[in-house]
């Protein structure tokens, strides 16, 4: 077996607030494998991007408090600020949500595209446009040299993310982190850039990570996935077994929760009761009992640890790790 | 009927197209400046900006080719004489060209007045950029500073400065910058925290960009709009804070030609030489009119929502 490309371990970020210490990220661990894509799903504010974003350290003004990041052996968190930006867009390039604000309005497309190579390989504008033009024709930009004097607004939000692809992997990075590319766009659009992400790990191998809310898109892209809740990872897998036999409540109830093709149409979705905790005040035990409809008395009280359940997969649950099935209710 | 229409809906997805594949790369400077073109009496005022500055770096050429006079050339035959050829302007008690010594006037007024703008903004966007940019401590202490700046009455500081610096046209500048760069740096420092906040920011900062990139690269030209405002609005109030510290004996120091210092002696003999206080008057009245319409023309041209107000 290879070893990771980039391993995080029991990772911790904080952010003060005046309510109080939200434990956004709390003992998140995990590997990413060489060329593999990994999904991390969960609802808006479990912590998924605060994991991306810690593994860059662009936490701020959140504070990593725990924990290791380790990339081709290296300790990313105890990094200095010079050695990270050596690591930002040369090995790790990241793909934001919104294409819309992600790229700057006063500077031609192609300028920015190709400011990693700039600032990474230290090429001339000349040289560096170049290779920027090559690979936005590459992500599919139709007359990329022309389209590359554009500035952004004069490109539609598909191209941009695009361009932002394009601009992550100028400098060829072995990890790419997407946080939520596809969320802004639109349906058709997200499957084009789906389908980008896929031919861009399958020609330059780069590793992906992969942050969405949406399952069906994790069920397409994804070898493996994390789900998050509440700032912990409560399950993990291959993807197709998570999806065949959940072992946590939370990703049985997230399942369940979208709607089937096959299902009787008549009959109304089935929502996760209640709302995610406050990550200020989390439940004692484990956080989702709460809205845990397996729920027994030892969920209240102590906090379950990500075990192996099952051949492949992990889960954090007392109840599956003591054997028991997940059960349609 | 129905069928034309019915074309036209059709024909328009291609021709959108070759529009998108033919269509010239529209900047928002680009844009900025077709509006600004589209304003004439902002372009006028401009010009006629740029024509004072031309005539005032020219000066010694207009006084070799045009006046034959020196501005501090001093005649006692002909003191005080109305306009009319060879002095087109008239003369001063002391018998010198007045056309000649607004001419060379406008070298040192419009000089002053770009010179501050220049230092304010360079310092002003400077501790503007730093103090937006790395936040907190910093923060709280630059923007203390310029608190502290703009608390002093102006008047007296420079009246101070005056007496402590003889001022001649770049101590003066100097003078008038230190406090202008205050209200540059709040203007600045507002624009800054807004844009980086921006995902773009991010997004640099992620491909690992220095902070110097972030500022020099990204934040400032995003921040310039504020900037060529803010510039071409202060050389008018410049050059009236000017020319009243001339007016006052605090500014440029005769016999050095200022349009402000003209107006100190001119006062006195205002019954029986007007014209001395009408052309130093008109110079200074036509060049702060002129900034102030074309200052409001690029802020128009530049900030859109703005124009309906």
């Amino acid at each position: 077996m290879t070893a990771p490309l980039l391993e995080v371990q029991d990772l911790r970020t904080v952010f003060q607030t005046k309510e109080g210490i939200v434990k956004a990220v709390d003992g998140v661990s995990f590997e990413l494998m060489p060329g593999e894509t990994l999904g991390i799903v969960g609802e808006s504010g479990c912590g998924k991007s605060v994991t991306a974003m810690s593994i860059m350290r662009l936490q701020r003004p959140g504070k990593i408090v725990g924990g290791k990041v380790l990339f081709k052996g290296q300790e990313l968190t105890k990094m200095t600020e010079y050695e990270m930006r050596e690591v930002r867009g040369k090995e790790i390039a990241m793909i934001f949500q919104d294409p819309m604000t992600s790229l700057n309005p006063v500077f031609r497309v192609g300028w920015q595209v190709s400011e990693p190579i700039r600032i990474h390989q230290g090429w001339d504008a000349k040289k560096s446009l170049a290779s920027a033009v090559g690979m936005l024709g590459r992500v599919g930009i139709p007359s990329a040299a022309t389209r590359a004097r554009d500035y952004p607004h004069q490109f539609s939000g598909g191209m941009r993310q695009r361009a932002m692809i394009a601009m992550g992997l100028t400098t060829t990075p072995p990890v790419l982190i997407a946080d939520e590319p596809t969320t802004a766009l639109d349906v058709t659009i997200q499957a084009q850039i789906l389908d980008l992400l896929r031919r861009v790990n399958n020609d330059f191998g780069t590793a992906t990570i992969l942050i969405t809310h949406n399952l069906g898109v994790v069920a397409g892209m994804c070898e493996r996935v994390l789900v998050m809740y509440a700032g912990k990872i409560v399950e993990s897998g291959p993807t197709k077994d998570v999806f065949a036999h959940p072992k946590h409540p939370y990703t049985w109830s997230l399942l369940r929760s979208i709607p089937r093709l096959d299902a009787d149409r008549h009959e109304p979705l089935k929502p996760i009761e209640g709302l995610p905790p406050h990550l200020v005040d989390l439940p004692p035990g484990c956080s989702f009992h709460p809205r845990c409809a397996f729920k027994v008395d030892r969920c209240m009280r102590d906090e379950p640890a990500l075990l192996q359940v099952g051949e492949t997969q992990k889960a954090a649950c007392w109840v599956t790790q003591s054997g028991q099935e997940l059960k349609g209710a | 009927m129905i069928g034309q229409s019915r074309v036209a809906e059709l024909d328009m997805p291609t021709a959108a197209a070759e529009g998108a594949a033919t269509r010239p790369a529209q900047s928002y400077w680009n844009e900025s400046w077709e509006r600004l073109s589209a304003n004439r009496i902002g372009l006028a005022a401009g010009a006629l900006i740029v024509v004072f500055a031309a005539i005032a770096i020219a000066a010694p050429l207009f006084s070799a080719v045009l006046t034959h006079f020196q501005p501090q050339s001093i005649n006692l035959d002909i003191t005080f004489k109305p306009p009319g050829a060879p002095n087109y302007l008239g003369t001063d008690e002391l018998g010198r060209d007045t056309l000649t010594r607004i001419i060379w006037g406008g070298r040192v007024t419009l000089g002053v007045a770009f010179l501050t703008v220049a230092m304010s903004l360079t310092v002003g966007s400077s501790i503007g950029m730093l103090a937006g940019y790395y936040g907190k401590w910093v923060d709280d202490i630059l923007m203390r500073i310029v608190d502290t700046v703009l608390a002093i009455p102006a008047i007296f500081l420079f009246i101070l400065m005056s007496i402590l610096f003889r001022p001649n046209a770049i101590t003066l500048a100097a003078i008038i910058a230190s406090v202008g760069w205050g209200g540059v740096a709040r203007l600045v420092r507002g624009e800054v925290l807004s844009v980086k906040e921006r995902d773009f920011i991010l997004a640099t900062r992620s491909i690992g960009a220095r902070d110097f990139r972030l500022m020099l690269r990204h934040l400032l030209p995003n921040v310039l709009p504020v900037l060529i405002v803010s510039a071409s609005l202060g050389v008018g109030q410049i050059i009236l804070v000017e020319a009243a510290l001339d007016f006052l004996g605090l500014g440029i120091q005769p016999p050095t030609p200022s349009w402000g210092n003209m107006l100190t002696n001119a006062e006195s003999y205002f019954y029986h030489s007007f014209w001395l206080v009408i052309w130093p008057g008109i110079a200074i009245f036509a060049t702060v009119l002129a900034s102030n319409i074309f200052g409001n023309a690029v802020r128009d041209a530049f900030d859109p929502r703005l124009k309906s107000h």
